[in-house]
C-alpha cells in the first residue's frame, strides 16, 4: 500500500476547529511531499505536536518516502544537537532551536531547515519511521521502523480494536510516542478522525472538545487511568464514548476491573494492548468481552502477528503456563536499532521476530499474561528508566535496589529513618526530572539476597 | 482554619521549597505544576481537609486562589 491515508480519514485542530477530510486532506499532504521532494535527499527530523500543520508535515514525509524520526518538541537544544550529530539529517521541521549548519528551507513547509552541507548515509528504502528508546536521560538509540511495518500495525490496530469511519479519537498521548503515534496511524488507516488536542486530560478544553466533537474513544496509560480515577471519569456523561484503550506498562487488575466495569455499564469497552516500540506499537490487543475471564492478560496477537515462549531452555513454546521471554513475531518488527547515520543505511537484521526481553506465559487459549522483565527496565509514567543506572547514581546510601512497580520506579534501601528514605526520593526523582509521586522509597533492615548475593529482584518485584 | 495549612499542602504536592511564594500560583505556569503534579495536589487537598472534589472541580482548580474558592463551597473556610 503506497498511502496511510484512507480516503475518508479526516484530521481536526480543537484549538482551532480547522478540519480536513478525505480528498482534502490527501491534497494537502501531496502539496506537501512535492515541496519535501524539493528539498536535499535524506533524514527528516520533525517535532511531532498535536496541531494539524505538525501532522500533515509527518503524514508528507511518508508520503513523500522519506524516514522521518520524530522527535519530543521538549527537546533540549544539547539533546537535538547530539542527534542532528549522529544522523545527520537533511531536513529538520519545525525544531525548537536553531542548529548550526542549516539555512531555511522552502517557506511552504513552514519552520523548516535544510542543511547547507552534505547530509548523512543514504537511508534504506524500507526505513520509514525512527523512535527513540528512552526518555530524557542518556544518548538514545533509534528504533527503525519500516513502511511495510507502520502501515501494517496500523492496520492490524484498526482490525483488532474493530474501528471504521465513525470513530473519532483524540490526541491523548505524545505523537513521538509509539503509542500515541498509533493511535494517529490505525485511525487514519482506518477512514476514521483524530482530534488534534494538546490540553490533556486535566484541561477543561478537553473535555469540552470530547463532546463537541463526538469523541468517541480514549487511549491513556497507566498514570492517566489514576488520573481518570480521580476525576471521577463517568462515560454515562459522554454518550458517544464508549472505548477505552489501555498501553504503556502494567496498569493494575484493580483498575482495570473498575474500567471495564465503567464501561461495561454503558455497553462500552475497555482493551487491554501489550506493545513495544520496537514492535512499531501494538503486539497484542485483549478482545474486550473476553476481558473478564481473562483478567491480568494482554490478550492475543494483532492479526498477522504471533507469540510464543522462550523458555530457560533456549527452547520456544506455545503450550500454556510455560514462563519465559515473550517473542514475538510479525511484519511490525522493526529493522534494528540505529546509533548513527551509517546505522540508517543498513537492512532489516531482525527478520521479524523480537525477543521482547519481557517474561511472560500463554494460557491454553493463547491469551498472554505479562509476569516481568528481563532486562532492567522501569516504566515511571510511561518512561522507561533502567534501573541498573538507578542503583549505580544511588551507591553512595549503602544497599540498594531499583525495581519496577506498576508505572513506578520502587528503590529498596537499607535503614527505615523517614528523613533519609525521603531525601532518596527527592534526590532519585529529580535526577530522573520527574514528579516524585513516580518513585517510592522502602526501608527495609535488610535486602533480600540470592544465593549469589545479588538482590533478589523477583521477590522485591512480588511485593510491589 | 489557616490558610498556611493550604500553602503548605500546595509546596508538598508541587515539591516547591518551605519558603516558596505561592498565593499567585496557576496551573502550568510553572514548570512543577504540570498535570502530574495537578492529580497529587488534588489527593493532598483531599486528604489535608477531608473532602472528595468531583470532575469539574478537579480540573477547575486551576490557580491557588481557585483551591481556596472550591475549598470554601465544601465548607472549608480558610483564612490568614
Amino acid at each position: 500500500m503506497k498511502t496511510l491515508l484512507h480516503p475518508d480519514a479526516g484530521l481536526v485542530d480543537a484549538a482551532t476547529g480547522e478540519r480536513l477530510t478525505g480528498r482534502e486532506l490527501a491534497t494537502r499532504v501531496a502539496d506537501l511531499a512535492a515541496l519535501l521532494d524539493e528539498e536535499p535527499r535524506g533524514l527528516v527530523f520533525a517535532t511531532a505536536t498535536a496541531e494539524l500543520d505538525s501532522v500533515l508535515r509527518i503524514l508528507a514525509a511518508w508520503e513523500a518516502n522519506r524516514p522521518v524520526a520524530l522527535l519530543d518538541p521538549q527537546i533540549t537544544p544539547a539533546a537535538l544537537r547530539d542527534l542532528v550529530d549522529r544522523f545527520r539529517p537533511a531536513v529538520l521541521l519545525n525544531p525548537p532551536t536553531l542548529v548550526d549548519g542549516f539555512q531555511p528551507a522552502s517557506a511552504g513547509l513552514g519552520t523548516a531547515w535544510r542543511r547547507t552541507g552534505p547530509a548523512g548515509r543514504a537511508p534504506h528504502p524500507d526505513l520509514a519511521l525512527l523512535l527513540t528508546t528512552s526518555g530524557s536521560t542518556g544518548n538514545p538509540k533509534l528504533v527503525r521502523l519500516s513502511r511495510a511495518g507502520v502501515h501494517g500495525n496500523a492496520a492490524a490496530i484498526a482490525a483488532a480494536l474493530g474501528l471504521d469511519g465513525d470513530e473519532v479519537a483524540p490526541t491523548t498521548l505524545p505523537l513521538h510516542y509509539t503509542y500515541g503515534l498509533s493511535v494517529l496511524t490505525s485511525h487514519l488507516h482506518a477512514g476514521a478522525t483524530v482530534l488534534l488536542e494538546r490540553g490533556g486530560l486535566t484541561s477543561r478544553d478537553f473535555w469540552a472538545a470530547v463532546d463537541r466533537y463526538g469523541v468517541t474513544s480514549l487511549a491513556a496509560v497507566p498514570y492517566q487511568y489514576e488520573m481518570l480515577r480521580r476525576l471521577r471519569f463517568a462515560p454515562a456523561r459522554h454518550p458517544r464514548l464508549r472505548t477505552l484503550t489501555q498501553a504503556g506498562g502494567r496498569l493494575h487488575p484493580d483498575l482495570v476491573a473498575d474500567f471495564h466495569g465503567r464501561m461495561a455499564e454503558v455497553g462500552g469497552r475497555l482493551f487491554v494492548m501489550y506493545g513495544q516500540t520496537e514492535a512499531t506499537a501494538r503486539m497484542t490487543v485483549l478482545p474486550a468481552d473476553r476481558l473478564p475471564a481473562k483478567l491480568g492478560s494482554v490478550g492475543l496477537p494483532v492479526p498477522g502477528g504471533t507469540v510464543s515462549i522462550r523458555t530457560d531452555d533456549g527452547a520456544e513454546t506455545t503450550a500454556p503456563d510455560r514462563i519465559g521471554e515473550i517473542v514475538y513475531r510479525g511484519v511490525n518488527v522493526m529493522m534494528g536499532y540505529a546509533e548513527s547515520d551509517a546505522d540508517l543505511a543498513r537492512p532489516d537484521e531482525l527478520g521479524g521476530v523480537l525477543a521482547t526481553g519481557d517474561l511472560g506465559r500463554l494460557d491454553e487459549e493463547g491469551f498472554l499474561f505479562v509476569t516481568g522483565r528481563i532486562k532492567r527496565i522501569a516504566k515511571v509514567f510511561g518512561v522507561r528508566v533502567n534501573l541498573d543506572d538507578v542503583e549505580r547514581s544511588l551507591g553512595h546510601h549503602g544497599p540498594i535496589a531499583a525495581v519496577a512497580g506498576a508505572d513506578r520506579l520502587v528503590v529498596v534501601v537499607e535503614g527505615t529513618d523517614p528523613d533519609r528514605l525521603a531525601g532518596i526520593r527527592a534526590e532519585v526523582a529529580a535526577a530522573l526530572g520527574t514528579h516524585s509521586s513516580g518513585v517510592q522509597v522502602r526501608g527495609v533492615d535488610a535486602l533480600p539476597l540470592t544465593p549469589t548475593g545479588k538482590p533478589d529482584y523477583r521477590l522485591l518485584e512480588a511485593e510491589c | 482554619m489557616e490558610l498556611q495549612r493550604l500553602r503548605t499542602v500546595f509546596r508538598t504536592a508541587l515539591e516547591l521549597p518551605e519558603e516558596a511564594e505561592v498565593d499567585g500560583l496557576e496551573y502550568r505556569g510553572i514548570e512543577k505544576w504540570d498535570s502530574l503534579a495537578h492529580m497529587s495536589l488534588v489527593a493532598t487537598i483531599e486528604d489535608e481537609f477531608g473532602v472528595m472534589l468531583d470532575t469539574d472541580e478537579v480540573i477547575d482548580l486551576s490557580s491557588f486562589d481557585r483551591a481556596r474558592q472550591i475549598l470554601e463551597k465544601h465548607g472549608v473556610v480558610l483564612a490568614d
